[in-house]
């Protein structure tokens, strides 16, 4: 079932007035349950093509279809919703909120919806069982090593189960053990919960474990 | 949760949480120590006036204020003494006859302001009859003494004990003289004032002036000052005669209430310069705490958060740093100004004379009037919450993406 669909997508950003073209005809379709690794050098446009994916930025040309709606003509408040309904999303850098404890960073998305404290409370402390983390639960970010910081993070974009989950480099900063735990993780939930995920990497541990690759070059797919 | 985020976020920079809470901290405590003894000293001085002579409130002919004529006098009768008697607050009143003459001792001549009195029931309401420089007072309403201003008594070439002659137009508008004894003289550090000035019984500037039992004025002595329109609306609704009208003393006194206005502006001018630059401190560090939390913000907003939640979050800490410094503000504020109100600054010297030429206490006091600590905090909280608009416009206005690529 397809839940993603991109449309000769173009994106050129204007750098000190002399325009870059990031993207350059991207045509793309993404089916439920996939795994699917975007590779290519730095410059390819990987992570502009995630975060038009991620309804986080608007492409300068195209149409992007989530579930079938074009959601490059929705407006700021209904991208916002859906990112919160829809989407996961796992950074590079982890960027978890340093003030919230491992379970609050994970509880935030459930208090956005409205989740009631004790549901929410209870379905994160589930999630940090099943990822190995419960006993992070109270600490602060800054408590946490980079791989654990990273697994939160996995649990705050899982945790409201998303139809598509965006991990833009997420073992950049990882060692090689942590991040081959980490993506081994994310195996599991693609597998097991049928999650989607589309990661951008140059990380060859990503590479190769992708069910499917996209390799991006000057903006253009090289090879699907 | 929104509460916790704004709570931890406040400790997140300490040193910066707590310079803002020592900014805040420092403008109420001076806005209210300031304005403490700002309203303080003006009852205080608002008190020795009207105690001195005026009376907090006087009841007078409703003409008489702009054109004070014998002919705009009233007969105190069972309605106005019952009114007055009955009238929560007032702790004393006394019936007045005012008019022009003129005095006379051997070959000299001089203008003259006559005040008929009852002393006794002065000593109740004012302090003038303190203010006896050489002599005595006359006690009875009814003798021919009189006490007569320190000056005039000079320009007279007169002394205390000799014979004078008052002329002066009665209420039906014939002239009338009688001759008087000075026992007295008064001084009230304003020589124009002390050159014309007469006080002699009631009775007899009655009889002076052919009014019977008439008066153009009674004056009020009230508990306190906050009360009089209290006193004003009671008095008003039981006195049934409508030529009668009940003034307070910014009536009577429109001079004081004017250079006090004019002083309370020059006062709450400064009090919105400190207020201003507070503002500009908490709109400071508030930007400065928006601004390193871009990142931050740009992930929550990724993740789903309304624009219109990181708003309130933003108004939240400014909220919540504001209120402290409030709490802890008006605390200190109320421990200066009660401090004050035991131990007045008193002045001596120079300043000392110049506040009594005045009729004002030499002395600066404060005052614990609930209305200060209102209205110097919802100033800030006010000045705290605009200031923190731009702030919050900025993060109503930053996208996920700018956000998530600060640096």
């Amino acid at each position: 079932m397809e839940i993603l669909k991109a449309e000769n997508l173009v994106k050129v950003y204007q750098d000190n007035g002399v325009p870059v073209n990031a993207l350059r005809g991207i045509n793309l379709s993404v089916s439920k349950g996939e795994y699917i690794v975007i590779a290519g050098p730095s410059g390819s446009g990987k992570t502009t093509l995630l975060n038009l994916l991620g309804a986080l930025d608007k492409p300068t040309e195209g149409k992007i279809y989530f579930e079938g709606e074009d959601i490059t003509l929705k407006e700021k408040k209904e991208l916002s919703k859906m990112r919160l309904h829809k989407l996961g999303f796992i950074f590079q850098a982890y960027n978890l909120i340093p003030v919230l404890t491992a379970i609050e960073n994970i509880e935030f998305s459930m208090m956005l919806l409205g989740i009631p404290d004790n549901v929410r409370k209870e379905k994160a402390l589930a999630l940090m069982d099943e990822l190995g983390i419960k006993e992070l639960a109270d600490k602060r970010p800054n408590e946490m090593s980079g791989g654990q910081q990273q697994r939160v993070a996995v649990a705050r974009a899982i945790v409201n189960n998303p139809t598509l989950v965006l991990a833009d480099e997420p073992t950049a900063n990882l060692d090689s053990v942590t991040a081959g735990h980490l993506l081994d993780l994310m195996e599991q939930m693609n597998t097991e919960k049928n999650i989607t995920f589309i990661f951008s990497s140059h990380d060859k541990n990503v590479i190769d474990r992708a069910k499917r690759l996209i390799i991006l070059k000057d903006g253009t797919i090289e090879k699907k | 949760m929104l509460l916790k985020l704004a709570w931890r976020n406040i400790w997140r920079n300490k040193r910066r949480s707590i310079i803002t809470l020592a900014a805040v901290i420092f403008a109420t405590l001076m806005a209210i120590a300031m304005r403490g003894i700002q309203l303080g000293t003006y009852a205080l001085n608002i008190k020795s006036v009207v105690e001195l002579f005026s009376g907090y409130l006087q009841i007078q002919e409703k003409r008489y204020r702009d054109n004070p004529s014998l002919t705009y006098s009233f007969v105190v009768d069972k309605n106005i003494k019952e009114a007055l008697n009955s009238t929560k607050g007032v702790l004393g009143y006394a019936p007045r006859v005012y008019a022009d003459g003129l005095i006379s001792y051997k070959d000299n001549s001089r203008g003259a302001a006559i005040f008929g009195i009852e002393p006794e029931k002065e000593n109740g309401v004012t302090t003038f009859i303190k203010n006896i420089n050489a002599g005595k007072f006359f006690t009875s309403d009814s003798s021919n003494q009189i006490v007569v201003g320190d000056q005039l008594l000079k320009n007279l070439d007169a002394k205390i004990g000799d014979d004078i002659v008052i002329l002066a137009q009665g209420f039906d508008g014939t002239l009338g003289n009688q001759k008087y004894k000075i026992v007295g003289t008064v001084k009230f550090g304003v020589q124009e004032l002390e050159a014309s000035l007469i006080f002699m019984g009631l009775k007899s500037a009655q009889s002076l002036l052919d009014m019977g039992s008439r008066v153009n004025v009674i004056a009020i002595k009230a508990d306190n000052l906050n009360d009089l329109p209290e006193i004003d609306k009671s008095l008003s609704a039981k006195i049934k005669n409508p030529d009668l009208k009940v003034l307070s003393w910014t009536k009577v006194n429109p001079e004081l209430e004017q250079s006090i206005q004019l002083d309370n502006v020059s006062g709450i001018f400064f009090l919105g310069i400190l207020i201003v630059i507070v503002a500009f401190g908490i709109l400071n560090t508030v930007l400065m705490s928006v601004i390193e939390r871009f990142r931050e913000f740009g992930v929550v907003l990724a993740i789903g958060m309304p624009q219109i939640n990181l708003t309130y979050l933003v108004y939240l800490e400014t909220i919540i740093i504001t209120l402290i410094g409030l709490s802890a503000g008006n605390i200190l504020g109320a421990g200066v100004n009660y401090y004050f109100i035991l131990h007045p600054i008193v002045f001596g010297g120079e300043l000392k004379q110049l506040y009594e030429i005045y009729h004002f206490l030499p002395q600066l006091k404060s005052t614990l009037e609930p209305g200060i600590f209102v209205n110097v905090s919802l100033s800030i909280l006010i000045i705290a919450l605009v200031s923190c608009f731009y702030p919050a416009y900025k993060v109503y206005k930053l996208e996920p993406l700018k956000g998530i690529r600060h640096t």
